[in-house]
């Protein structure tokens, strides 16, 4: 627990003249949960990806959990949660979290329905996912990043489309699995859910502008809120030590 | 590379509980071929229609020696009428004779003028002139044929020992035997094999390419890869869970064959299935790579005239392999229906077991292998 979770050294990635990631360094220690932030197109999926070990870092070396990705045994102890669904949706909810539990090596049943409870589903174990609402499903998409107890759960974009009241709870159980030693990463554009991450990067343009606690961020730059303090280093007026 | 296969199993199960979920695509699956099989059965075995031939007959009669009066014409028309593929319509010279050719109540005019049979008496030689409608080129052949083979008979009849020895019959006749078939099997067993390869092929190829679209569009690919599942095992699970109702549909095809369409078949139904399995591998893997290049439904039914029809017309099933065109032929030894029509003609039909038809399945089996690899390659498009 005390090592670090994720460490990124000059890690670039090119698509065609796009340099989505431009020679970014970071350190994610374990047992955290660190948010990504920035607008739209900032690189943040591309960086959640790399990590993933879905795409090849072009220069930099891209070590999580110990081992150089991409590393295909450490997926196993991974859980991503992609901004689409990416669910099955002719296929039950049960069928599906039970689906990416067995990939990942977990075949409990019980931990299944353990943890479709866990983000309220348990009435609709049974139905189809076709079914369900936009909310649900993005529940659903968590159940399966949660399934196989992973180390470290990447969430990209995780709690778009959830409504308030389950937002509240998924944080809540956010801190309960670093309580156990999971490393969580939050990519976001909303500011105000970054203000519950215990560390934030903020990222624009491939690079990392700014990295700290909300608090330490807003200090910096003397702004009020996160949002302030984001655009006060995205003009370039703060210089980071 | 280790292939775990506990997840190659799951994988299986997953799209075998998705086709399932879907009950009408997988009724579809089952029957639609059934429907096609029996369409083709009936369509094969109900022997030629005839060809609507129209006759003209103005012919005066000449005194031939021993036989005495004959009408050339009348005895051309009695052996067409005795013909099968013409059936004959007696038509009055002039404009109606035209218009019931533009009508297509006649597909052809043979005119006998007055002196039709003095000339050909005088020359040695029957001038017949048909006119014919012309849309068909069969129809050309067809009637070419049956005119040909009537004027030579009315030819011969003229002779009085012809006429005494066999009556209006030639005083020929053929003695058949058959190396393989016989005289049971009919055209539709003849092309049984090539549908039979060809329904496998279709509905595995179409459930394997909209399947892996899907899988690539809803991003559950994206997820997939981010699992410690390799890009073989998941190409080798979904194959197994495809061919799970392809294998079903082949055997449920196969029994429909034989129990209720009566096929002939001379060789091993167990060699068939074998056969039937491996185009299915083909075809599945065939789906997968080509899902990379379709980005929705559309564009995959675009793939039915591109990749379906030319293995259709290139097969076999139709104009024999070595009879192509030299530009054509290389190109349908690249097709699986080629190797599977061959191979399924010659147990069914020739009766041929393993270690003759080995050459077809070695072929099959590399083209198996080379799309198991290109499959799992496509998948590199998404990630390191």
């Amino acid at each position: 627990m005390n090592d670090d979770a994720i460490i990124l050294e000059s890690v670039s990635k090119r698509f065609g003249k796009l340099e989505a990631v431009d020679g970014l360094s970071l350190t994610i220690p374990a047992g955290i949960t660190y948010g990504l932030l920035g607008p739209n197109g900032a690189g943040k999926t591309t960086l959640i990806r790399l990590i993933a070990g879905l795409l090849r870092a072009d220069a930099g070396a891209v070590r999580v959990l110990g081992a150089s990705m991409p590393d295909k045994a450490i997926l196993a102890r991974i859980g991503y949660m992609t901004q689409a669904y990416a669910l099955y949706t002719d296929l039950s909810v049960r069928e599906n979290v039970a689906f990416f539990g067995a990939m990942a090596g977990q075949s409990d049943r019980a931990r299944v329905d353990e943890v479709i409870a866990l983000v309220d589903l348990a009435e609709r174990a049974s139905s189809l996912v076709s079914t369900l609402s936009g909310g649900m499903k993005q529940r659903v998409s968590l159940a399966c990043a949660l399934v196989h107890r992973p180390a470290l759960l990447l969430l990209d974009e995780p709690t778009v489309g959830v409504d308030p009241q389950l937002r509240v709870q998924f944080w809540s159980y956010f801190r309960r699995l670093n309580n156990e030693g999971v490393t969580i990463v939050v990519s976001s554009h909303v500011m105000d859910e970054a203000e519950r991450c215990d560390r934030l990067g903020f990222i624009r343009q491939g690079r990392l502008l700014a990295e700290g606690s909300s608090a330490s961020l807003r200090q910096q730059t003397g702004m009020a809120t996160l949002e302030e303090a984001f655009l006060a280093f995205a003009e370039g007026t703060i210089v980071t030590r | 590379m280790t292939i775990d296969f506990r997840r190659v199993r799951t994988l299986a199960g997953r799209v075998f509980r998705q086709i399932i979920h879907d009950r009408r695509t997988m009724g579809l699956f089952l029957i639609v071929p059934l429907i096609v099989l029996t369409l083709a059965a009936l369509l094969l075995r109900a022997g030629q229609a005839s060809v609507p031939l129209g006759l003209i007959d103005q012919d005066e009669p000449i005194d031939v020696m021993l036989v005495g009066e004959v009408s050339l014409a009348a005895r051309i028309t009695q052996t067409l009428r005795t013909t099968e593929g013409v059936s004959v319509i007696a038509l009055e010279p002039g404009p109606a004779a035209e218009e019931a050719l533009r009508r297509g109540e006649v597909r052809g005019i043979v005119t006998f003028g007055p002196d039709f049979s003095a000339a050909a008496r005088d020359a040695q030689h029957i001038s017949l002139p048909v006119r014919l409608e012309g849309s068909n080129p069969m129809d050309a052949f067809a009637l070419q044929a049956v005119l040909t083979r009537a004027a030579v008979q009315a030819l011969a009849s003229l002779s009085p020992l012809a006429s005494q020895l066999a009556g209006d019959e030639l005083p020929v006749s053929i003695e058949t035997t058959y190396l393989y078939g016989g005289p049971a099997f009919d055209n539709f067993d003849y092309l049984a094999a090539g549908m039979m390869a060809l329904m496998a092929i279709f509905f595995a190829f179409i459930l394997a390419t909209v399947t892996f679209l899907r899988e690539r569009s809803q991003g559950t690919m994206e997820r997939l890869l981010a699992t410690p599942a390799t890009r073989l095992e998941i190409v080798l699970g979904c194959m197994l869970g495809f061919m799970i109702f392809a294998l079903t549909q082949a055997a449920t095809q196969l029994i429909f064959m034989v129990v209720v369409l009566g096929i002939h078949y001379a060789g091993s139904l167990l060699l068939v299935f074998l056969v039937e399995a491996l185009l299915v591998i083909v075809a599945v893997n065939l789906g997968i790579f080509l899902s990379t290049f379709a980005h929705n439904e559309f564009q995959v039914v675009q793939f039915i005239p591109l990749v379906i029809f030319p293995m259709v017309l290139l097969s076999g099933m139709f104009w024999p392999v070595e009879e192509l065109p030299d530009l054509l032929r290389p190109l349908a030894y690249l097709m699986p229906l080629t190797y599977g029509n061959t191979a399924l003609r010659d147990i069914l039909i020739k009766g041929w077991g393993l270690a003759d038809i080995w050459p077809q399945l070695a072929a099959l089996v590399v083209l198996a292998v080379a799309l198991v690899a290109a499959a799992a390659a496509s998948m590199r498009r998404e990630v390191a």
